[in-house]
């Protein structure tokens, strides 16, 4: 057993990996274990408890219309630990629907309303004609790294006062089509519309969650160093 | 026959006599498509004379359809069926038309395979006798479709039709939706005890109860969603089987032994997924009073299948061609690669155009990690978008290995596999670019669809 393990708790992971989201768990996984650390997947679903002190990593990924019904439905119960999570400075992941699920609400393409667990403040409206489908980049402002995905969303997503985009959108639609804006980080929450998935493609976003995790759950260890000798993949 | 589908019949079969006989062209979807323009119900009138079969499903249609055929031909004079790819109005127009019977005293089968699309559309014209259903995953080529919504097209044809026979994957949750009044026929696999009780793996479609949308739980699981499922809050489960494999005997990459209700079967093809095409070619056949003993001799008359897979020689390699174009689809082929009992290597490839499908995230949900445990002993990735592949396999933990951009060095790239057994996986446009390819460089001879 590894001297470091991290615990990802997949949301309705039976339910809501659409898109190959489970491939973040893959990235984060391959780049944790070049510095000795194990990542054990944890599917929380329907019915099931999500106790925030069992996980250091939460991904929420995207599913289809039907599915996300039934899951909606069910995200009351853990609606309080999750928004406690992600005010603890909790590292979450959320993609498309699971995005749009940790806001205030959504709008399917028929009109109707589904509520959100409200954890955080941005809301999803729907698109009468059509969807945003092809290839997407974006700037983040903050280091100035580019980001490369494929988004597929109907929804347009408009964040809160207090959320800021992970990135600008150099090409492609981003979450609403109209503020160049794509994603959404809040604490060590971060939303996203990115299948492709996000972290795989991305390799030093994979890092930075890594560091992320890692410096919340070990504070005493120097997470930075040992992290400057991966090599991150992007493409 | 009115004047009007008596004109459009003339002209679809003129036009095929043209393209076929004096410009040497296959083509069932010209004759069709002139056809339909001038009377789009030509087919109602060609109804009344077939017992109409649709086989319909995201995957082995194709397959399903020509073992059917087969098996069908053992006891009927007259099976007329239509050329993968001619699955829409269009193309099964097109295949009626120009269909040649030998014997009228017999009445003739028209077994078709259909686009899940076009499911109404053609049942309404051709008012089928059965619906074959295969199976409903989820397709990165259908970008809206969700795996309800394509059954909801389905049932929209079943529905015209009450008096017609669904013949279903009994495997296949989703077959369980919605009230149908028809006489059913159902297929699945009985080959293990009905004792475990297991959840599906996180990257598994299709996974609610029809009742409550609760998660479902299996007995035993053969592959996909599909397997005996059960319900843990109510009494909902799998129905029980008019036909099941009831024992798997012998799988190797290139054939499957296997016994339906305890008689012995042999098809000269790999994959869990084609024993399931044999099964549903099996119940159909049942339900038009085929024998076993027919059906048996239909499997294992050794015309090649053409199936999703293809045997090529080049040089000293013996590579066998697998087109993936969606997560199920891909873990079928890594499940067949691991029942051959000789060292091989794995080369795939990506391109993600528009019949590929542009989103390549799906890849993620590919099992290439079970590959470890197998006589794999090198990959290579290649393609348009390579990258992603490249990356995919290195995360699966298979480390740096030769990328092939340009599929011109795919030749070389195969040569330069260690063993003599080597697997190419290709999207479908990846697929056409490696033979065009290979027939260049004479180690195959037709095109696809020739
Ligand atoms: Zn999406």
């Amino acid at each position: 057993m590894a001297e470091y393990e991290i615990n990802a708790a997949h949301l309705y992971g039976d339910l809501m990996n659409t898109y190959g989201d489970f491939g973040n768990i893959v990235a984060l996984r391959y780049y944790a274990q070049q510095i000795g650390i194990d990542v054990k997947q944890h599917i929380v679903s329907l019915g099931d408890d999500f106790d925030a002190k069992s996980y250091d990593f939460v991904l929420f990924g995207g599913g289809q219309d039907y599915e996300q019904m039934i899951v909606a439905d069910d995200l009351p119960k853990k609606a309080t630990a999750l928004q406690a999570y992600i005010e603890d400075y909790g590292p979450f992941l959320g993609v498309c629907g699971g995005f749009q699920l940790i806001g205030q609400y959504f709008i399917l393409a028929d009109g109707t309303k589904v509520n959100g667990i409200g954890a955080l403040s941005h809301y999803t409206l729907n698109q009468p004609d059509g969807r945003f489908i092809g290839n997407v980049t974006i700037k983040d402002e903050v280091n100035g790294l580019e980001y490369h995905g494929f988004e597929n969303h109907q929804g347009r997503t408009f964040l809160g006062d207090d959320e800021r985009p992970l990135g600008k959108v150099i090409k492609g639609k981003g979450n609403n089509g109209e503020d160049g804006g794509e994603g959404l980080v809040y604490k060590n929450a971060y939303g996203t519309y990115f299948h492709g998935p996000i972290l795989t493609r991305n390799g030093n976003l994979a890092l930075h969650m890594l560091q992320l995790i890692l410096e919340r759950k070990y504070p005493q260890v120097d997470w930075q160093q040992k992290i400057a000798t991966i090599t991150p993949e992007f493409f | 026959m009115s004047l009007k589908s008596g004109l459009a019949t003339f002209v679809g079969k003129s036009t095929h006599t043209l393209l076929h006989n004096i410009l040497h062209r296959g083509g069932t979807s010209l004759p069709g498509k002139l056809a339909t323009k001038i009377d789009p119900n030509v087919m109602q009138s060609y109804a009344e004379k077939y017992d109409v079969i649709l086989i319909t499903g995201t995957n082995g249609k194709t397959l399903t359809t020509t073992l059917t055929t087969r098996v069908l031909r053992e006891k009927y004079a007259d099976v007329i069926t239509n050329p993968s790819g001619s699955n829409m109005m269009q193309g099964i127009t097109g295949t009626m038309l120009t269909a040649k019977l030998k014997d009228k005293s017999q009445r003739p089968i028209a077994l078709l395979e259909v686009d899940e699309a076009n499911v109404e559309e053609v049942a309404r014209q051709l008012k089928p006798k059965a619906f074959v259903l295969t199976n409903i995953f989820r397709d990165q080529l259908d970008r809206y479709g969700e795996i309800y919504t394509t059954y909801e097209k389905i049932l929209k044809g079943i529905r015209l039709f009450p008096e017609a026979t669904v013949i279903a994957n009994a495997d296949s949750p989703i077959f369980m939706r919605g009230e149908l009044p028809n006489p059913k026929v159902y297929f699945g696999f009985n080959h293990l005890p009905a004792t475990g009780s297991m959840r599906a793996p996180h990257n598994t479609d299709g996974v609610l109860s029809p009742t409550d949308n609760s998660i479902l739980r299996y007995h035993f699981m053969t592959f996909g969603n599909q397997g005996y499922y059960f319900s843990t809050t109510d009494d909902f489960k799998r129905p029980a089987l008019d036909y099941a494999v009831t024992s798997l005997n012998k799988l190797t990459p290139v054939s499957s032994n296997f016994d339906i209700d305890g008689i012995t079967y042999q098809i000269e093809i790999g994959g869990m997924y084609n024993i399931y095409n044999a099964l549903a070619a099996y119940a159909v056949g049942r339900f038009m009073g085929v024998s076993a003993e027919q059906i048996q001799h239909a499997f294992s008359s050794n015309a090649q299948i053409f199936g999703r897979q293809e045997a090529v020689k080049v040089k000293d390699k013996e590579v066998t061609i697998v087109l993936i174009k969606n997560p199920v689809g891909a873990n079928q082929v890594i499940d067949m690669m691991k029942t051959d009992d000789q060292p091989f290597s794995m080369l795939a490839l990506l391109n993600a155009n528009y019949a590929d499908g542009i989103d390549t995230s799906w890849i993620w949900d590919a099992d290439f990690e079970s590959l470890h445990d197998t006589g794999i002993q090198a990959v290579a990735t290649g393609g348009e978008r390579y990258k992603d592949l490249y990356v995919r396999l290195k995360m699966a933990g298979f480390g740096d290995h030769p990328v092939y951009q340009d599929l011109q060095q795919i030749v070389p790239a195969i040569e330069s596999m260690p063993t003599k057994r080597v697997y190419i996986l290709a999207t479908y446009t990846a697929m056409l670019q490696l033979r065009a390819e290979l027939k260049q460089q004479g180690y195959i001879k037709t095109g696809m669809g020739d």
